[in-house]
């Protein structure tokens, strides 16, 4: 047994030494790529080819009725039809309306992000300023508001869910009583949105707030010392010496959320339902259900085309504080 | 309170704003406390309720106020026979786990490339990594969806003729593999930090002692690095447990077809709408392991958001 064993062990090893002693040959640059074939392995299939795919999927018909899943080259007739509203009729909701924006993904989706992510900054912002104080179990309370950031976004709508049920939950009856929400606050669009930013608030302010801790903590102290002996109130030395230090911090942790915040998906299935606060990701997948492989396709490179234009509003942002300083 | 010490004392409020200009530290102190026990109340107090949900007997469910209407902790135990919840919580960890692994893996022999080896090309490389977790899942999501349920050909032989890519729609494998993919540039983003931070005459010193690099790489690099592996593990981890899209689209629903977590609750609300108490009990079983992981492992939770995020 334990012979057999010792052998298995060494043949093991030897399996192992022969790659092993095959990279000492290499030279530096070759090892490094050798190291790097299965990451590009994984990412060119998992998620480059999908991408160009797609990407190339969104310039073909819908084909409905034939045994492949998309039709013959349209050109940008996908992307044109969403925008002027053609396609509106298929997809159940309007794509861009102006006249009723409550109605349409677009901006439904960023009406959404802009309040979430405002809201979250600001709640954020007071969170870290509250974990950078030293006080007596400032890790319990670090844990409290982190857990939520970890509750699956699944059970997140679960819990929102259940809040907001008309015969169950309180805060419906509490809402309804004050004129805020109707009869059934998860079927109208203006109420379920309240109900869904308010949960993104809970679950990802946290996020926020450690990213924020983090450029708290590396301001200066010094500086504050500086500033009590030039006279500065409590609110200037936060105006002139945090605001201005941690901004840096604070632009890249509202990047990150916007970025997140414009797939938003999982929340609404699971609270409201697509129907009633049709967000862009939403269209992807009933469209996808439908058979629409085309429309899906390019309603999905919109999404990520205005992640894009978002991204570059705050990249242009950040390189002017890097000028400015 | 009596009205005759409110006289006495100028009256509670009117001491309380004489001490606050008196003594504007205190003030602070106290304002401080308010807005710490704000945050934990909001953060901790829909746990609560669903705590009051799941003990509230079945016929009890109207009205419920801040205490549950009756005891009843078998909801905890109901849960389990209504859907099987815990094999939906099994699925989930053994898809986290799996992709952790690998993630960690692929994750490491990138991030020595990275962190400690000069080539060309590594600035394109690392930006190509950052691009790819800009992107929305749903720009990833039916072309994945058609190679996982084996209707895309991979090669055209002369002999065999097409080769379909494979059947996995309700296999963990059309779960793992994407998430690797998609969660891998943040762990080589933590774990390129960490490697490089190991000073090279540690390695130098393995190697004379006749390691090979790869060995290196095992015996001295990720040892030394243990805080960042942790740290990129347990994001990994927490990322896939609590991934939606995906989840939700890769399986038809059914535990046994390895259906996660993300089809439990859909489950429960699609088909047992009126046990709420049901549903509030799987979703505290459902958040625990999580909870605990948060709870063991914050700071290096804490460490790689910040680290993480901070570099790009």
């Amino acid at each position: 047994m334990a012979t057999r064993d010792g052998s298995s062990r060494s043949r093991l090893r030897s399996a192992a030494i022969a790659p092993a002693n095959w990279t000492e040959r290499l030279s530096e640059q070759q090892f490094a790529y050798v190291l790097l074939v299965p990451t590009f392995l994984l990412v060119s299939t998992m998620a480059v080819w999908p991408l160009l795919r797609t990407f190339q999927m969104s310039f073909q018909a819908d084909a409905l009725y034939t045994a492949d899943y998309v039709g013959e080259f349209v050109g940008l007739s996908n992307y044109v039809e969403l925008l002027d509203g053609t396609r509106d009729a298929v997809l159940g909701s309007p794509f861009v309306s102006l006249s009723n924006p409550l109605d349409s993904a677009v901006m439904v989706t960023l009406v959404y992000v802009a309040i979430a992510v405002v809201l979250e900054t600001v709640i954020g912002f007071g969170q870290a300023l509250v974990l950078d104080q030293d006080f007596r179990g400032r890790r319990w309370v670090r844990v409290s508001i982190l857990i939520p950031w970890a509750v699956p976004i699944a059970i997140q709508g679960m819990i929102f869910w259940l809040f907001f049920q008309p015969d169950i939950g309180f805060a419906t009856a509490l809402l309804q009583d004050l004129g805020v929400f109707g009869q059934n606050p998860l079927t109208r669009t203006v109420d379920s949105m309240v109900i869904i930013i308010v949960a993104d608030v809970w679950k990802t302010s946290a996020f926020m707030a450690l990213l924020i801790l983090a450029g708290l903590q590396s301001v200066d102290r010094s500086l504050y010392d500086v500033a009590r002996v030039a006279g500065a109130s409590t609110w200037q030395r936060f105006k002139y010496v945090t605001f201005p230090l941690v901004l840096p911090a604070l632009l890249v942790a509202m990047l990150f959320r916007t970025i997140q915040s414009m797939r938003v998906y999982g929340i609404i299935e699971t609270t409201a339902g697509c129907n009633t606060v049709p967000s862009l990701t939403c269209l992807v997948v009933s469209t996808f259900r439908a058979g629409r492989y085309g429309t899906a396709a390019a309603v999905a490179f919109i999404t990520a085309g205005l992640v894009a234009l978002v991204a570059m509003i705050y990249i242009v942002k950040f390189a002017d504080l890097e000028v400015g300083a | 309170m009596s009205s005759a010490t409110d006289e006495e004392e100028g009256g509670p409020l009117r001491r309380w704003t004489r001490d606050a200009i008196q003594n504007p530290g205190s003030t602070y102190r106290g304002l401080f406390y308010v807005v710490t026990l704000f945050f934990l109340v909001t953060t901790l107090f829909p746990f609560y309720w669903l705590l009051v949900l799941a003990l509230t007997p079945g016929d009890q469910m109207r009205n419920i106020g801040l205490l549950p209407n009756g005891f009843n902790p078998y909801a905890f135990v109901e849960m389990f026979e209504r859907l099987p919840f815990h094999v939906y919580m099994f699925n989930s960890i053994v898809i986290a786990l799996t992709t952790t692994v690998i993630v960690l893996l692929v994750g490491s022999f990138a991030g020595y490339a990275f962190g400690r080896l000069r080539f060309r090309g590594k600035t394109p490389l690392l930006l190509l990594l950052l691009a790819i977790s800009y992107f929305p899942p749903a720009a990833f999501i039916l072309p994945l969806f058609q190679l996982f349920t084996g209707n895309v050909t991979l090669v055209t032989l002369p002999v065999v003729g097409a080769v379909q890519s494979p059947n996995w729609f309700n296999t963990p494998g059309a779960m793992v593999t994407p998430f690797s993919a998609l969660f891998l540039p943040l762990s080589i983003f933590i774990l390129t930090t960490f490697y490089s931070q190991i000073p090279d005459g540690l390695e130098d010193a393995a190697r004379v002692e006749g390691t090979t690099r790869i060995g290196a790489l095992f015996r001295v690099i990720i040892p030394l690095s243990a805080p960042g592996v942790a740290t990129a593990g347990v994001l990994t981890f927490i990322g896939v447990y609590n991934e939606f899209f995906i989840s939700f689209l890769m399986t038809d629903g059914q535990a046994e077809n390895w259906a996660p977590i993300v089809w439990g609750v859909v489950n429960y609300q699609g088909q047992y709408q009126a046990f709420y108490n049901l549903m509030a009990a799987a979703s505290i079983v459902g958040v625990l392991p999580v909870v605990i992981l948060v709870v063991v492992a914050q700071e290096r939770i804490v460490s790689g958001l910040t680290a993480g995020a901070l570099k790009e």
